[in-house]
Parts: structure tokens; sequence; C-alpha cells
């Protein structure tokens, strides 16, 4: 049961950070109603919730009408969350997690959005584009083109002082 | 590897490090461990909700779940969605208040499911064999024998009063669902065809337990659930799109592979739980129903 919340609350947290995710999923609950009668028997279940969650975080991001970074609210304590370790995962070091951070939260939403949900979430490419409202095929360019900005950023970032 | 800077790093090792990013990231808690309660602050949203009139079911009328919805049904949509998380296999349960039943919302395949017993009955005709024998209800039983029935059953078999119905053409008893009795009636005059065309109706006994939901059902946009009273016990009619069952086996949820054959009435007696399923309306369902002894 828990880890459908989660996966919940932190897409909420991931496409707006700066919102308050569980207001933000109680919201797409109580929405969810109308949505149902699109819901078809037999379809995966938690991508249809996440895509509610997604558009609801994504209805708070632009009436927030500001942007924060993932970075300004992420904790760079030690890592804490056994749920999220996956086998190819790296232990990172607290220099290398700050990098990160900085450089996603430079990133457009929508990079953000397929790289948080890709290697964030760990959700699958179908489960990403069901999520984001993606088409299937074309997760993996989607991810790939991120990858390569964030790659840049962080190549910035690594080249001198950050700017903030 | 890890030395490699982060900016040179291809996309199959960036994707791991990132994964390696995900535990030390704050994210927002569930519930437990100092975080709110999720589906408990959906819940106790919902239910500050005013709702209009005594009947808590009166919302689960409308036949379709629409923007005119009631609010009550509102109310039982979220909750739903909110178990939905808890049981993320199927698509979220409300509890009727009957033993061992339990809705689940959705929307109903559009076609038979593929586990559906192919249709060997010639249409109107009993064919070789007991009646419903293409329903997959289990193992046939003597339906002249009410004691046989009972021990086989290991509870009382409830039998219809009414002499214009007499006693059943057909009995099943099915062990994989927690021996299941079901009662069949074939077409005849006065008893007109369900969607089985031999089957005139058809009557289920089960013992459930409340905190088992050991049967599910999901119904869809067309469905139409009404409350009634049986004999002053709580009962539910439903009617409209077809239906799909589920139960709850001791390996997880199972669907009952038969589609029902009409519209049902649900009701309990505490103890037992029927599901009588006929095309000849909620009224004589009822009557029909306040009859068995």
């Amino acid at each position: 049961m828990r880890r459908y919340q989660d996966v919940a609350l932190r897409t909420a947290y991931l496409v707006a950070p700066e919102a308050d995710a569980a207001d933000a999923v109680q919201d797409a609950f109580v929405k969810a109603y109308a949505a149902l009668s699109r819901f078809r028997d037999g379809a995966p279940v938690l991508p249809w919730l996440l895509r509610i969650v997604a558009n609801e975080g994504r209805n708070r991001r632009r009436s927030a009408n500001r942007r924060a970074g993932l970075a300004e609210r992420a904790s760079i304590a030690e890592p804490r969350d056994a749920l999220a370790t996956s086998p190819e995962a790296e232990v990172l070091a607290a220099e290398t997690r700050r990098t990160l951070l900085a450089a996603l939260g430079r990133l457009r939403d929508e990079d953000r959005e397929v790289i948080g949900a890709r290697f964030l979430l760990d959700l699958s490419e179908a489960e990403t584009a069901d999520t984001l409202g993606l088409r299937p095929g074309t997760v993996k360019s989607r991810t790939s083109r991120a990858l390569g900005r964030l790659r840049g950023v962080l190549a910035e970032l690594e080249a001198g002082p950050s700017d903030g | 590897m890890a030395e490699r800077p982060l900016g040179q790093r291809s996309d199959m090792e960036l994707g791991a490090t990132l994964r390696g990013l995900a535990p030390a990231i704050a994210w927002p808690m569930g519930g437990g461990a100092g975080g709110p309660d999720l589906a408990t602050a959906v819940r106790g949203r919902v239910e500050s909700m005013p709702v209009p009139g005594r009947d808590r079911w009166a919302g689960l009328r409308p036949t379709r779940w629409s923007g005119s919805i009631g609010r009550p049904a509102r109310r039982a949509l979220v909750l739903a969605l909110v178990a939905l998380l808890a049981v993320a296999a199927i698509a979220g349960a409300v509890g009727l208040g009957l033993p061992g039943l339990r809705l689940i919302l959705g929307e109903a395949p559009s076609t038979p499911p593929p586990t559906l017993a192919p249709a060997t009955e010639a249409p109107g005709s009993p064919g070789p064999g007991p009646l419903g024998r293409a329903l997959r209800l289990g193992e046939t039983v003597d339906p002249s024998d009410p004691e046989r029935l009972d021990g086989r059953a290991g509870f009382h078999v409830s039998l219809p009063s009414d002499p214009d119905l007499g006693p059943p053409d057909a009995a099943w008893i099915d062990d994989l669902k927690g021996g299941q009795v079901t009662l069949l009636w074939a077409t005849r005059d006065g008893l007109p065809a369900t969607s089985e065309r031999a089957v005139g109706m058809l009557l289920g006994q089960f013992r459930g337990t409340v905190d088992s939901g050991f049967f599910n059902k999901i119904i869809g946009g067309e469905t139409v659930v009404e409350p009634v009273r049986v004999a002053g016990d709580q009962g539910y009619w439903l009617s409209g799109d077809p239906h799909i069952f589920f139960w709850e086996g001791a390996d997880g949820f199972v669907d009952d592979p038969r589609r029902w054959v009409g519209d049902v009435l649900l009701w309990s007696d505490g103890s037992i739980t029927y599901r009588l399923e006929t095309s000849l309306g909620r009224d004589e369902a009822i009557r029909i129903a306040e009859s068995m002894r």
C-alpha cells in the first residue's frame, strides 16, 4: 500500500516541487472520479492514476507562477530511503548528489519530468509514457535528449563555480 | 567509472547515477513515519462533504458516473480510488454491508472475457446434461434432495416456496468458490429467458465474511445499483450493464469465469449472501426472495 502512495506523492513532487505534494494528490483523487469513465478494465491502474496526479501537479505548477528547482527542497543528507534503491544504483558522494540536484533544477520541466520518471521513480518506459501523457515511442528519445541536456548542464557546473 | 566527471558519462552511466540520487531526495511522506496518512486525509475530506438526503446509497441510482452524479456516489468513487492505492491489482472496493460482498468500481468488459465457457447449449434448448453446465458452476448435485444439498453445502440451502416456481431443475456446488451453491430453473412460461436462453432463473448462495471481502464485483458505467429491503434485510438490485464477479482465493483475487446472466438481486440474512439473477424485474425478484424458506 505504501509503495503506491509513495509513488503518487513522488510523482506530484517531481512535477511540481514547489507545491504541496500531499495536497496535490488529495485533489487528484477528488478529481479522479470524473476520469473514472475513461479508465478501461484491464488497463494498468497505476499509470492511469499517476497521470491524474501528474496533471494535477502541472496545474499547480502553472498556478504557482514560479519555478523552484528540485534542489531547493531536496535533502542532501545521507540516503535514507531503501525503497528507491535499485541494484544498479550508485552510492553517490554528497558532492555528486549536490551537483546532480543543481543540474536537475536547471532543466526544463519536460526534461526533469521524463528523467525523474525514468530514473528517480524507476518507472518503465510504458509507465512513463502513460504518466506523462507521451506517446510510448517517444519516451526513449525524449529521455536521451533530456540526458544530453543534463550532461551539458553538469559539464558547465563541473567546469566552474555555480552561479546558483 | 565513479571518478569520471558527470558531464562526460554515457546515458547508461548517467541513468545509474541518477538512480543513486533517488534515495537522497527528501520525498514527501505518504503515511506513517511522521507523514500525513493520505488515505485517511482523503477519506476525511470526502466524508466532510454534506450528504443530501438520508439514503446513503441514493447517489448510486443514476445510470452513469457522470457530472450529475450524486455526492454519495462521488464519495464512494473517491473512497474506491483511495482503496485502489491499497489494492492496486483491483480497481477499488466499496463495502455494501453484505457479508463477503464488495462492489468494485470500474469498467466492465464490453465483451465476455475469454475465460467464459463456450456456449455449447443451443439457444432455447437445455441440451444434454444438467442445466447450466456451460456456466462452470462446479459439481452438479441432485436438486431434488434438499437434505443432501444442505449436507454437501455445509449450510441450509434456502429454496423459494412459490408453488409456481417449483423445485430447481439443476443444482451445483463449487468447492473452489468456497462451496458456493447455485440453483437453476429452466426457461418456461412465466419464467423468461436470461442472457442464457435455457436458464430462466439462477439463485446463488454462499457464506461470506465481512472481513475477507470474499466476493467482489465490477460494475460498469451503465450499471444501476439500487438499495432495497428483502424481508427486512438490506439488499441491492443491480441492473443494466453486465457485471463480472471477483472472488478472493488463497492466492489472491481471481475472476469468476462467468458473466452474470441477468439483473441481480443481492441480499443477505446475516450469514449467507444470496444472488438471484432473473429477467423478471425487481419487484418480482424481491417477492421470490421473500418466499425463500
